[in-house]
């Protein structure tokens, strides 16, 4: 019989279904198919397929007693108190580089990340990727067991096949591997390197640093990274670097720098500027004072002309002058100019990852002739570093794959088939090689093709270490035992070359016992508590210009050319990364934070770009768009077209991560225009990994998005207050109602006649509120919010927010409690300036939603919060249609039960849970809470300490607080005169939305302030 | 000589009816064996009550998330189905009670009918507001329903004050219908031959023999029902309308409501009373009863309520303009030019533009084109409550919150189902009680005000009126 034959569906016995070869395959599969979108049609029905298995399964079961064993917990483990959780340093690696994190571990489990305060990559900080962690340690498709040829194994066949199959160490390996800044791993790929004679090892990242490293070669002779400062820097110019967005490998790091600059509290405050020049419009360039337009294939010429323009200012560019191209007459390269050499040493230049080592050399040639370099810049020696291009390295390994000439391939968290250049064809040259040996999260596309697939723990399961970004030193510990048994990375890499497995933590505690010549015990009981060794770091190396630098701009000037006719940039999704990140469901569906998009990829493209292609704007009454035929190179894929003002003219935005197949009920596309967005890795090839030129045609039909926001215009509506720093300084009170609108809120003079400030007059009774209750407030300053969303995953890993599907977040039924809208302001509407607002509930004192709940379900506190009785409440959906913030959610279907209970092994997405904060059902209002759980246990243990109910201010933080990189959001006690909340509040830019309302918001925004270059207004 | 003459009110009863012919001509359709015709719309009523039904299981099992409700617009179909039929209910007892109060005894040919219609409309628009709640297993906590955690529902919340509106204006309205019918079932009761109907009709009769006495306590309580009726026909549509007013979304908070409310909901109440009353008359052979006439004097009224809703229609845009709020006008530019203009037209064209033909005399008694008239005035009060309640909740105070709402399949089948229930319950009413207040139609013919006396010299004079002979028990 072969696999084809269809099985019966009529079964005489529960034998003879349990030998129903389809049954085995649900029973194996950890998640029935099509389980994710349960609200549409056809899922729905494979839902209730799936469900009647189920039921068949547990008549299956109920034949015999159940044998699980509970036992006691009469013997209480040491510091686990039932319901008080305990938290532990551990790091998280993004791209190899160690993000310092606490994690919050519940009776063994952990359910939340925080930043570390100490670790110099977090400072307390996070990104959306380091919240979403916690989830894919959860995720229920990773892989959960060795595969040997596509069937299951174990762990102990793999480490027997490993002793045998390297023995071998005359055989020719290639090693690719993911970025790894492991000390371990690192040692460990020395030691495969010199036991394999005939070894390759080479680094793949779909977006790694290697042009960085390159232009530092070319400038200064070395492989160095460049670490910016950015602290020290009045100007920064970003050349199409979003260095603030989740995407780089150091945001977090470089977000509070820059954000940390813009903290102005009175008119004395002095603030950076930032440039940004760029084709696509990123959080970074919505961040800036001045963004420029331009394809990227202009920006390398563009540098040239801005070293050019700099070398009759400053010395040190002699490479440059007397260069001229089209840009050099821009009025932004006089500006640019002017400004960075009247802030030399305090001026940061940075270029995207994605320009060529020339432009990166250029670059660091000017903060080396600006002096910048010790103050803004840092170039580091990265041991970790190989002395190759990883990216010709690779396609020279896939060529020795294809020829035959490699016999055994291993790869270590990496995902080629999927990520590789299309005209490398690794997939084809995957069958060239005898054996393939695969450690990975998923099965992935890359493991579908191994001999043997090896399933990874994840950082959170098993001991690690490694350095961050700028150097510092981390251990990671581990939080809970493998919940698959599955290998770290240096568990496995050991396993193959030494042929047996040794503990991850026996070998991270050996490479930290040759740092230190004695003490050891207590130096790594300090790193474990702090999460950082401060001992040690990466070497800051003094670069200066090699001698053949000149010669190798001149090259480089001389061959300058922009694409003609369209061209196709390709990015990392600014949610999904790489891909890496595509099963993660709270992922998926936190919107992209400029279009505000979620689970799909779309061709951005400037209005100008979409008029002449013909395509029309997102129709939002059906929620769908056109499609675009993208060609570049010979391949083409079809995507749904996205205007995107501010967008470079003739060129097409894309980013990677969607269209994948068969790695997991989340990341899935379907093709019948469901969910998950196109793969565009198809489009990309040795030469132009990141843009190329391209032809782009509008396609028939149209592709339904969802997108959390259909209006970009503020409508001329005063929800969003900005003004310059001089401005400011003019007129403190910009914000204020009264400027705005140049008439002070009706009703209010009345009231200030009365004596009362609080607003105008009310005809509901105001609340008392008791002396001895603190009254919680909070205060997001809008000047430092640059529009991550890590407030939002933060907040959804906090509040156990469900995710609802694609379906769903269509029809508008986002769950998130705090969002963050994205508006366009100014004239020009190709370019023009994008804000971000956070907004979560207002907790207003006269809150509109608390009078018009028939059964009194929301209610006040006495510490002033807007509660929801999730038990109270029916549903009438009156409180969010009145109110005027629209931040309350409505669970319109068991959204929970769907998303924690679906499959059969629910048990691992419930681990992900907050057992403090309820699950809610179907049918009832939900909304934020100011994470009354954190307030309440600080509450407590304050009475317990000082016998009044009010902690001291920043010992409670609510969730998107905590996560925010940019420290942007303040909450605390307003009747402490001195808490930081209370300082904001009292802040001249401090105002409250629709103040005219007479909410009276508890929740306010100061406004932002930008820094214009007078040169350039 | 004056120059203006008495014309004397055309005669309410047309054709040459007295007393024993009238009674015939209502109760004989409840009395003769049902006609085949009857079992075919109650088939096809029944059809879409179980669309109601299953829909009303569907949305059970489910939850609210079948319909089309968003972010923004939580409130959809549900509450327009529930205001719109509320709106339909008020002509029923408008015309029993208000114009029983002043004397409009032109009322008595369509008063059954139209209460009749009221009770279902109600009954319709009630299934609403139950059901659209998220936990529908819990409505009951808007009641204030003693309780062991001493919680009452919150009496600031329209909802709350719509649950006892609504609640008394069907109770007060079936109390209405109730005793109006009672010496109409004894009328049956007394005509009836088999068994059942003599018994169940003598039940609900309650003992009428007709005697003085009887007379005086019905009329006692139809007047004091009718006292009682006439503030709730007010009062029911503007709270019904707080609950959109008490709110503080665009375009909901505006002092107009109520009365706006209150014309409009007698405006498509007419309407209905006139779309039923042209099939039904036709049908039932009620022509002669149910005249031209009445049909003129409601399409008067039409007229009017019409011209008071597009005036208010224009007053909610003066007042917008007016009161410099940017979120108002901003409300009411977009729902005349944004995405819901084809709605907001739609509304104006029925409402406001279409009763303007009932200026002429001749359309006016054009039974077809009343007809017409009457369908595209429901439409358009539909129409009306869709543009308050999703407009102003798609296009509130913050831009990025709006979205566009679109109803779903499920949104559609639970309305269509309504009219299910509706006209099963209509049919029943037509087969089983007298759809003609009899008594009352007696009372305003010329036979029950005999002149016994000489028009010229005022004396006395013993009447001439036949009495008919005893009627043979066959009927």
């Amino acid at each position: 019989m072969s696999e084809e034959v269809k099985q019966t569906t009529y079964w005489k016995s529960l034998k003879q279904l349990a030998d129903n070869k389809e049954y085995q395959k649900f029973a194996e599969r950890e998640f029935p198919e099509n389980a994710t979108e349960l609200t549409d049609g056809v899922s729905r029905r494979g839902f209730l397929r799936v469900m009647g298995a189920s039921v068949a399964l547990a008549g299956l079961a109920a034949c015999r007693r159940p044998v699980q064993k509970i036992l006691p917990y009469s013997r209480q483990p040491e510091e686990v108190v039932p319901g008080v959780p305990l938290y532990y340093a551990t790091a998280m690696p993004v791209q190899g580089n160690l993000v310092g994190l606490i994690a919050e571990n519940h009776e063994g489990r952990p359910t939340k990340l925080e930043g570390n305060d100490l670790h110099p990559a977090s400072k307390g900080g996070t990104s959306i990727f380091n919240q979403a962690a916690i989830l894919g340690l959860y995720d229920p498709d990773r892989s959960k067991s060795p595969l040997y040829n596509g069937n299951r194994s174990t762990k102990n066949d793999f480490v027997e096949f490993a002793a045998s199959h390297f023995a071998n160490t005359s055989q020719r390996v290639a090693f690719i591997s993911e970025a790894n800044s492991s000390p371990t791993y690192n040692s460990l790929k020395q030691q495969a390197l010199s036991k394999f004679n005939n070894a390759t090892w080479v680094t793949h990242e779909p977006f790694g640093e290697d042009n960085v490293v390159e232009g530092n070669q070319i400038a200064f002779g070395q492989r160095l990274r460049t670490h910016y400062n950015f602290e020290n820097a009045d100007v920064i110019v970003s050349l199409n670097d979003d260095f603030m967005a989740s995407t780089h490998p150091n945001s977090v790091e470089y977000a509070k720098q820059v954000s940390g600059r813009r903290k102005v509290t009175d008119t004395d405050g002095e603030m950076n500027r930032v440039y940004a020049v760029e084709d696509t419009f990123s959080l970074t360039g919505s961040f800036a004072d001045h963004r420029l337009r331009l394809k990227a294939s202009e920006v390398e010429a563009f540098t040239y002309a801005l070293a050019a323009a700099l070398s009759s200012r400053i010395n040190g560019l002699g490479a440059f002058s007397g260069y001229s191209n089209q840009f050099s007459d821009h009025k932004w390269i006089t500006a640019l100019a002017d400004d960075l050499a009247a802030h030399a040493g305090s001026s940061a230049l940075t270029a995207g990852s994605q320009h060529n080592p020339e432009v990166h050399a250029a670059v660091a040639a000017i903060n080396q002739a600006l002096g910048n370099a010790g103050n803004t810049v840092n170039y580091l020696e990265v041991p970790h570093f190989e002395d190759q291009n990883n990216n010709q390295a690779f396609a020279d390994v896939v060529a020795d794959m294809k020829a035959g000439n490699i016999d055994t391939v291993v790869m270590v968290g990496v995902n080629p088939v999927q990520t590789a250049p299309a005209d490398l064809d690794f997939e084809n040259a995957l069958t060239n090689v005898e054996t393939v040996v695969n450690l990975s999260d998923y099965v992935d596309e890359t493991s579908k093709k191994t001999t043997w697939h090896v399933n990874r723990a994840h950082f959170l399961e098993a001991w690690g270490d490694g350095f961050s970004y700028g150097g510092a030193r981390s251990v990671i510990q581990p939080q809970i035992q493998p919940l698959h048994d599955g290998l770290s990375e240096i568990e496995f890499l050991n396993t193959i070359v030494s042929g047996e497995m040794t503990s991850g933590y026996d070998m991270v505690q050996n490479t930290f016992r040759g740092y230190y010549s004695s003490g050891f015990q207590n130096r790594w009981t300090n790193i474990l508590h702090d999460g950082i060794d401060t001992t040690d770091n990466f070497n800051t190396v003094n670069v200066g210009l090699r001698s053949g630098f000149a010669s190798a701009m001149n090259r480089a000037t001389s061959n300058v050319s922009a694409t003609s006719g369209i061209e196709v940039v390709i990015r990392p999704d600014a949610t999904l990364y790489d891909g890496r990140y595509a099963n993660l469901g709270w992922l998926q569906e936190l919107p992209d934070p400029m279009t505000k998009i979620t689970w799909d990829n779309v061709a951005l493209m400037s209005p100008a770009t979409a008029e002449k292609l013909g395509v029309s704007e997102f129709k939002s009454s059906n929620n769908t768009t056109e499609l675009v035929e993208i060609n570049v190179n010979g391949k083409s894929i079809t995507i749904a077209a996205w205007i995107q003002p501010g967008h470079a003219d003739d060129s097409i935005t894309l980013t990677t991560g969607y269209g994948r197949e068969g790695i997991g009920r989340v990341a899935t596309s379907y093709i019948d225009y469901t969910a998950g967005g196109v793969d565009v890795y198809p489009l990309r090839s040795t030469d132009n990994m990141f843009y190329a030129s391209g032809e782009v045609t509008k396609a028939d039909g149209r592709y339904e998005i969802a997108c959390v926001q259909d209006h970009h215009s503020l409508e001329g509506r005063d929800m969003y207050r900005q003004a310059s720093l001089s401005e400011y300084k003019e007129n403190p009170d910009f914000a204020s109602f009264e400027s705005v609108h140049t008439y002070p809120v009706p009703g209010m003079a009345e009231m200030r006649e009365n004596g009362d400030e609080d607003g105008p007059i009310s005809l509901f009774d105001e609340q008392t509120y008791p002396d001895h209750e603190p009254q919680w407030g909070m205060a997001i300053d809008l000047n430092s919010c640059f529009g991550c969303g890590v407030c939002v995953i933060a907040c959804q890993s906090e509040n156990n927010i469900p995710v609802i599907g694609k379906k769903e977040v269509k029809i508008g039924r986002e769950m998130h409690w705090i969002r963050n809208d994205r508006y366009y302001v100014g004239d020009d509407p190709d370019s023009p300036q994008a804000v971000h607002q956070p907004v979560p509930c207002m907790h207003c004192e006269l809150a509109p939603c608390e009078q018009v709940c028939p059964v009194a379900a929301t209610t006040h506190s006495d510490d002033g919060m807007n509660q929801m009785t999730y038990n109270r409440c029916i549903g009438t959906r009156y409180c969010a249609n009145n109110c005027p913030y629209k931040v309350r959610r409505f669970n319109f279907f068991n959204y929970p039960k769907e998303y924690l209970t679906t499959g059969d092994d629910p048990d691992i997405i419930q681990m992900a849970m907050n057992p403090e904060v309820t699950v809610r059902f179907r049918g009832v209002m939900e909304k934020c809470t100011y994470c009354v759980q954190r307030v309440n246990r600080a509450k407590i243990e304050a009475k317990k300490e000082t016998g009044s109910p009010k902690p001291a201010d920043g010992t409670v933080k609510t969730a998107c607080q905590q996560a925010c990189p940019a420290d942007a959001i303040y909450f605390g006690d307003l009747t402490d005169e001195n808490s930081q909340v209370t300082k904001m509040k009292r802040n001249k830019r401090n105002y409250q939305m629709l103040e005219e309302l007479n909410t009276r918001p508890r929740t306010s925004y100061m406004a932002k302030l930008t820094n214009p270059n007078p040169a350039l207004a | 000589m004056s120059k203006y003459q008495y014309v004397p009110e055309p005669a309410l009863v047309k054709g040459d009816h007295d007393f024993s012919s009238l009674t015939r001509l209502v109760t004989d359709i409840n009395l003769r064996p049902t006609p085949k015709a009857w079992y075919v719309a109650m088939l096809g009523a029944n059809a879409l009550l179980m669309v109601l039904l299953v829909s009303i299981g569907y949305l059970i099992w489910e939850g609210t998330g079948i319909w089309g409700l968003t972010n923004p617009v939580g409130w959809g179909w549900a509450i327009i189905n529930f205001v719109w039929w509320v709106g339909i209910g008020h002509a029923g007892t408008l015309i029993s009670a208000i114009l029983f109060l002043f004397r409009q005894d032109w009322r008595t040919a369509i008063n059954r009918f139209a209460e009749a219609m009221t009770i279902f409309a109600v009954m319709c628009a009630g299934i609403f507001p139950a059901i659209h709640v998220g936990r529908i297993w819990a409505i009951y906590w808007v009641f204030p329903i003693p309780n062991s955690m001493a919680m009452w529902p919150n009496f600031n919340s329209p909802l709350l004050w719509d649950v006892f509106a609504v609640g008394t204006y069907f109770t007060v309205s079936l109390l209405f219908w109730y005793v109006g019918l009672v010496p109409d079932l004894a009328t049956i009761r007394d005509r009836a031959t088999d068994k059942i109907r003599k018994v169940t009709y003598g039940i609900f009769s309650l003992g009428w023999t007709g005697s003085n006495r009887h007379w005086w306590n019905y009329e006692k309580a139809y007047m004091i029902l009718a006292g009682l009726a006439t503030p709730l026909v007010l009062s029911v549509h503007t709270i019904v309308s707080f609950d959109f007013a008490v709110s503080m979304i665009p375009g909901w908070h505006t002092t107009i409501f109520p009365p706006y409310f209150v014309a409009g909901a007698v405006f498509s109440g007419f309407a209905m009373v006139l779309t039923l009353m042209i099939i039904t008359r036709k049908i039932y052979g009620m022509k002669e009863i149910m005249t031209d006439d009445h049909m003129e004097k409601m399409n008067i009224i039409i007229l009017v309520t019409g011209s008071m809703v597009g005036f208010a229609y224009i007053m909610e845009f003066f007042i917008a303009w007016y009161s410099g709020v940017e979120y108002e006008q901003a409300i009411f530019i977009l729902r005349a030019t944004g995405p819901y203009a084809w709605a907001y037209w739609t509304m104006m064209i029925c409402n406001v533009f279409s009763p303007q033909f009932f200026w002429s005399k001749k359309l006016r008694r054009s039974v077809g084109f009343t007809f017409f008239i009457s369908i595209v005035v429901n439409i358009g009060m539909w129409f009306e409550r869709f543009v308050i309640t999703v407009t102003s909740l798609s296009t509130d105070y913050l831009p990025s919150s709006w979205d566009y709402f679109s109803p779903t399949i499920w949104d559609v089948l639970t309305y269509v189902g309504t009219f299910g229930l509706f006209f099963t319950m209509f049919l029943l009413f037509l087969r089983f009680l007298p759809m003609i207040a009899l008594a009352e139609v007696k009372a305003v013919i010329p036979q029950a005000d005999p002149h016994n006396y000489d028009e010229e010299t005022n004396e006395y004079i013993a009447p001439k009126v036949e009495v008919p002979e005893p009627q043979s028990e066959k009927v």
